[in-house]
């Protein structure tokens, strides 16, 4: 398959809103936290509309509650498709969890138990959302703390066969591979090696923090080493794969995200060709 | 799917601290109980609340102080839960909390505070639209003007307050010591404009006027209104003006002639 490749991206947070338009700094796309749009009107959709125009985007939700016994949220639904309309943006993802049940958010991300009744639950779930879309979603592997024991399979195995029934893509969060093989004692070589290739349409990167027996997911340091390093066997497996960096939390000056985002690409040049890493806007998703 | 929302159902009780089962379906290891596990999740629900809180009520937060307001958030989570998938929603309901349970309505310039912060979150992301102009105002056949009705901006919201709390909050905003709570009973005007956020306080007669316009009156409606305050021959002049006021405002998106 010929997997488009935007090539190096950041997280579009509201710190930088101004020095991005003042300074059209050489970032080569921006993801943006959908919900952050999905407002009336004012700055945020101000600047979104702003900077799309500088800037190719892709869009990242929290909401979707794909994994969710809750029926799926048709307001929204509606939202999100009003701002992938705005947007346009190349490709938009949210993550293989639950986030609401009983009509109640959580606004955390939960994990699932990895069984055949959730793949069944969560694959019709998923091509409802792309038939109402119009198109297909990527899914992101999670951070968890935890282990369901009527899971049956790794999560790897679980993220495959949901991608493949579905036929959408996968975004794969490489520190999320690293704080779960630590906190569930895995290798996370072998997440990276168990992952269908075919469907993994972007990287993710991130900081975390060590609580007193986890890794917790906190998106509020840099980029550690052997997250690099695991980034780099991911580029070794999968090729070039549009890659950001996720910053939530204690945000530095943009020019210093930038510079942690210039590790990412000095890894890749030393990993993959010059050819391999052409960036190539094609559309990635058709109709579903 | 019912074991799945069962499981999903006992794990958001484990969230809310209510009673709950879910340690039963979590696998404990030497790394960790499935208690300890679970309590990251439950520790992270409550954060990530309150942070959502304390974004949106930055100068309530320096009112109270740390102590006080994290109780105030703590009171908050116990018994508001989260119905929008969004965070920008979730402490919309503080201004209620703080007026109508104890012991913070023993404090009326608290809600009065939160309802100001509320008012100005609102009016920050509200729809956009196109502001209508004097110039349109003049297009306009005169003979038309008593049908004449105004659309706001939905930005445009009244606050009527009891007590001082908006020099309260002026003061926290500018990081000044606030004044005492005092007694003023005052109609605050908050709207959005060039995508900043203004605010006025309003004498009577444009508050009568802006509360008639904002129920769907009409300009002979406004004229009439204005006679409490003024002389009879100087009620469409005022009214004129006012209308003029809020269009260079840009607090008016649409200009119609209605004949209901
Ligand atoms: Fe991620």
């Amino acid at each position: 398959m010929t997997r488009p490749f935007l090539g190096f991206g950041l997280g579009l947070r509201t710190e930088h809103y101004q020095f991005v338009l003042d300074n059209k700094p050489d970032v080569d796309w921006f993801e943006i936290l959908s919900e952050n749009y999905m407002v009336p009107g004012g700055k945020p959709l101000d600047f979104l509309d702003k900077i799309r125009d500088e800037y190719p985007m892709v869009m990242h939700g929290v909401s979707l509650s794909i994994g969710s016994t809750d029926p799926l949220d048709m307001d929204y639904l509606n939202g999100l498709k009003q701002l992938i309309h705005r947007v346009e943006p190349h490709w938009l993802s949210d993550h293989l969890c639950w986030t609401s049940v009983d009509h109640t958010n959580s606004h955390d991300l939960l994990p699932l138990p990895y069984n055949e009744k959730t793949i069944e639950h969560i694959v019709s779930r998923i091509s409802q959302v792309q038939d109402f879309l119009g198109r297909q979603i990527l899914i992101e592997n999670l951070s968890s703390y935890v282990t369901y024991n009527n899971s049956e399979m790794t999560e790897w195995q679980f993220l495959n066969e949901i991608a493949r029934r579905a036929d959408c893509l996968v975004l794969l969060d490489i520190n999320n591979i690293f704080v779960s093989a630590h906190n569930h004692s895995f290798d996370p070589l072998h997440y990276i090696q168990g992952i269908d290739s075919d469907r993994v349409m972007q990287f993710h990167l991130a900081g975390h923090s060590y609580s007193d027996k986890l890794i917790i997911d906190t998106h509020d340091h840099d980029v550690c080493d052997p997250v690099w390093d695991l980034y780099e066997q991911a580029l070794k497996r999968f090729g070039a794969v549009s890659t950001m960096i996720e910053r939530d939390d204690d945000i530095p000056e943009f020019d210093i995200l930038r510079a942690e985002l210039a590790v990412a690409e000095k890894i890749a040049a030393k990993t993959l060709s010059v050819a391999e890493l052409k960036i190539s806007h094609a559309k990635a998703s058709g109709v579903a | 799917m019912s074991d799945l929302k069962e499981l999903q159902h006992e794990f958001l009780n484990y969230l809310l601290q209510k009673p709950s089962s879910i340690t039963n379906n979590i696998i404990s290891d030497q790394q960790l109980s499935a208690q300890g596990r679970l309590d990251m999740y439950a520790h992270g629900y409550r954060l990530r609340l309150k942070e959502a809180i304390e974004t949106d009520y930055e100068q309530l937060h320096a009112y109270l102080g740390d102590e006080t307001f994290d109780r105030l958030m703590d009171h908050y989570i116990d018994l508001t839960l989260s119905h929008h998938p969004s965070l920008r929603y979730y402490s919309q309901g503080l201004p209620t909390h703080l007026a109508e349970i104890e012991p913070w309505k023993e404090t009326p310039e608290l809600a009065e505070i939160a309802s100001i912060e509320k008012a100005f979150c609102d009016s920050f992301d509200s729809a956009d639209c196109i502001a209508a102009s004097v110039q349109d105002l003049s297009e306009i056949d005169p003979n038309s003007w008593p049908n004449l009705k105004v659309k706001f901006h939905d930005s445009v919201q009244l606050l009527t307050l009891e007590y001082n709390s908006f020099q309260i909050w002026q003061a926290l905003s500018d990081e000044e010591v606030p004044p005492t709570r005092a007694k003023d009973s005052t109609t605050w005007l908050i709207w959005r404009s060039d995508l900043i956020s203004n605010y006025v306080a309003l004498a009577e007669a444009e508050l009568s006027a802006l509360n008639t316009m904002l129920a769907g009156g009409d300009f002979s409606a406004l004229c009439e209104v204005l006679l409490d305050h003024y002389e009879e021959s100087e009620t469409p002049q005022q009214a004129v003006f006012l209308l003029q006021e809020w269009l260079s405002s840009q607090m008016i998106c649409n200009i119609a002639i209605t004949n209901d």
